[in-house]
């Protein structure tokens, strides 16, 4: 199946400066795909080159199968795309603006407009100079633009920014009901990891142009550590959980209680003793890794100039590839 | 078709800003300040005197034609490269910088046919200025002034006498010259515009590259040269008002004015192909 997008061993030098280095991506048709990473990962140079705004220093760029270098027309043909801080004609209308805009795609009928506008929720507004508009309805009116073509591809990068958190929920149902309804493949790049988490059904992380991580987030694992516990009598019940062989230890944090398993254990075997040892089980779970913490995960170590940690070997069990 | 309809959306962005305006408005402006010092001052007897001194009845072409070509050259000499550097500079790199550039650039358009569109539209801008400039000077002139034969004179570069239809015959000719004067200006800052600078910076380099040439130009070791530069040929509109006209000289600095615009074109097309687009 053609992905809709795929960079192949790209690399992107601007002067002595390595932007984004042998980067290999495949995005495929129907995914919300999250494209991570530190201020000056790459991630919007990535863009830039599957857009065909930046050329590659090496390597290939694909998208709906077609090279961006050499048939950009064709590849961007049903291509949508919205930036941080979307730019418009402001002493223009919306309107207008949509006109112009779409008018390098194709020209679509003011029925098509008018749709559009009303999908958004600018209807009403079309007509008023863009510099009237608040944050929010600039980047609806960007939303907007992004859908004239009718596009199969929607790229975002960095859309939240600068959105208050009742434009971000906006945002984010606007984009789930273009995944869910109209089947669009979304590629969105951002910072605001909790956003993305529930957003995206496969990620990429960058790091200082390099590709760290790659592989699906709904399936990426629990965390391994510590499960959460609430029982009663609580200290009794860790007792003997631990004289039983079940558990190495366990204590309270400011979350509640918690232990940790002893190696192969599970949380079945857990309830199944605490029942029948005829405790008050209120609570045990697993607690699943958040995407901040396994974005940390892999960011941090780095940073931190320490050796390299390797993320939850469940994510790589589960098909994500970690660099 | 789909050329005419960027074609369209160029000339909405650029007809649809204030900026574009103020060559028009100080044309008027500027016109209409001459015309009150011809009328109050003692530039009237001035110019009886010349045309007496040289054998012609004053009070035949103390006229609107007269007045009207009185008025272009200096505007054209410091108006015009200001107000087309200024709408040429803007062309490519206000949009760079106002960020509008990266979200056109994510649609499937060539960048070539997006700059030939930009530049077109530059060009009829130009031309427009051209026209509003010639038929405002003469309109204006003609509330003042009557209509009657046409006088021009321009110290070392024309003198002539015409009838009032020769003359508007010659100042409408004059008009079509003006025009690719006001394109080749444009197109020096457009061609500054397609690369990384500010639109300020596009502007100030194009306007002091013209102004280089009429420095070297003004230096007399430089006659020999004066060819080589473009204020030369700019001024070879004031030629049509020759008796016969000189069609031989003016074609080649009219060769000279295109060949300067496709060049300018071309580099600036091969610098905006190359360049990387960041926000």
């Amino acid at each position: 199946m053609t992905a809709a997008i795929e960079l192949v061993n790209v690399t992107k030098r601007f002067g002595r400066r390595t932007a984004v280095a042998d980067l290999t991506l495949r995005v495929p048709v129907g995914e919300v795909f999250g494209l991570l990473g530190h201020n000056g990962a790459g991630k919007s140079t990535a863009i830039g080159m599957m857009l065909g705004q930046i050329w590659p220093t090496a390597g290939q760029v694909r998208v709906h199968g077609w090279d961006v270098t050499t048939h950009r027309a064709r590849a961007l043909a049903r291509v949508g795309a919205i930036f941080e801080t979307p730019a418009f004609y402001d002493y223009l209308s919306g309107w207008r603006n949509l006109e112009i805009f779409s008018s390098y795609t194709a020209p679509v009928s003011r029925q098509r407009l008018a749709e559009v506008l009303d999908w958004v929720g600018l209807t009403g507004r079309e007509h008023s100079a863009v510099r009237t508009y608040s944050h929010g309805m600039r980047a609806r009116l960007a939303l907007a633009q992004a859908l004239l073509p009718e596009p199969d591809l929607l790229i975002l990068d960095e859309p939240a920014e600068g959105l208050d958190p009742e434009g971000i929920h906006e945002l984010r149902q606007m984009l789930r009901r273009l995944h869910r309804d109209m089947g669009l493949t979304l590629l969105v790049s951002s910072h605001q990891l909790g956003e993305m988490e529930q957003l995206c059904t496969r990620i990429a992380i960058l790091r200082q142009g390099r590709k760290v991580y790659d592989g699906p987030w709904d399936r990426m694992g629990t965390n391994e550590g510590r499960i959460r516990l609430e029982v009663s009598p609580f200290e009794q019940a860790v007792a003997g959980l631990q004289a039983a062989g079940l558990v190495r230890e366990g204590g309270r944090d400011s979350e509640g209680g918690w232990v940790t398993p002893a190696p192969g254990v599970g949380t079945e075997q857990l309830a199944r003793w605490l029942v029948q040892a005829g405790f008050a089980l209120h609570e045990l779970r697993r607690p699943r890794q958040t995407l901040e913490e396994f974005y940390l995960s892999l960011i941090q170590p780095a940073r931190e100039g320490s050796e390299e940690r390797r993320p939850m070997a469940s994510a790589r069990a589960e098909g994500g590839v970690v660099a | 078709m789909r050329f005419l309809i960027h074609l369209r959306s160029e000339l909405w962005k650029l007809f649809g800003k204030k900026r574009t305006y103020i060559g028009f408005g100080m044309f008027l402006v500027a016109q209409n300040a001459m015309l009150l010092a011809f009328r109050f001052t003692r530039w009237q007897q001035d110019m009886e005197r010349l045309l007496e001194g040289n054998g012609y009845l004053a009070q035949e072409f103390i006229s609107a034609l007269t007045v009207a070509v009185v008025m272009l050259i200096p505007q054209i000499l410091l108006l015009m490269p200001l107000y087309t550097t200024l709408v040429g500079g803007d062309l490519v790199a206000k949009e760079v910088e106002d960020g509008t550039l990266r979200m056109i650039l994510a649609r499937p358009i060539s960048r070539l046919r997006l700059l030939a569109v930009k530049w077109l539209a530059g060009a009829l801008f130009a031309l427009a200025l051209v026209l509003v400039l010639g038929a405002t000077a003469l309109l204006c002139a003609r509330l003042w002034f009557p209509w009657k034969g046409m006088f021009v004179f321009a110290p070392g570069q024309a003198f002539a006498v015409l009838s009032s239809e020769v003359g508007l015959q010659r100042y409408l000719l004059a008009q079509v010259f003006l025009a690719v004067n006001a394109v080749t200006m444009l197109s020096l800052a457009f061609l500054f515009s397609c690369f990384n600078m500010k639109p300020a910076a596009a502007t100030i380099l194009a306007l002091s590259y013209l102004f280089v040439n009429l420095v070297l130009e003004s230096i007399p070791f430089f006659d020999r040269y004066e060819v080589w530069l473009l204020p030369h040929h700019f001024r070879c509109w004031l030629r049509v008002f020759d008796t016969p006209i000189p069609w031989w000289e003016i074609l080649q600095s009219q060769f000279v004015l295109l060949g300067a615009v496709a060049t300018a074109f071309v580099v600036g097309a091969v610098g905006f192909q190359m360049r990387d687009f960041k926000s």
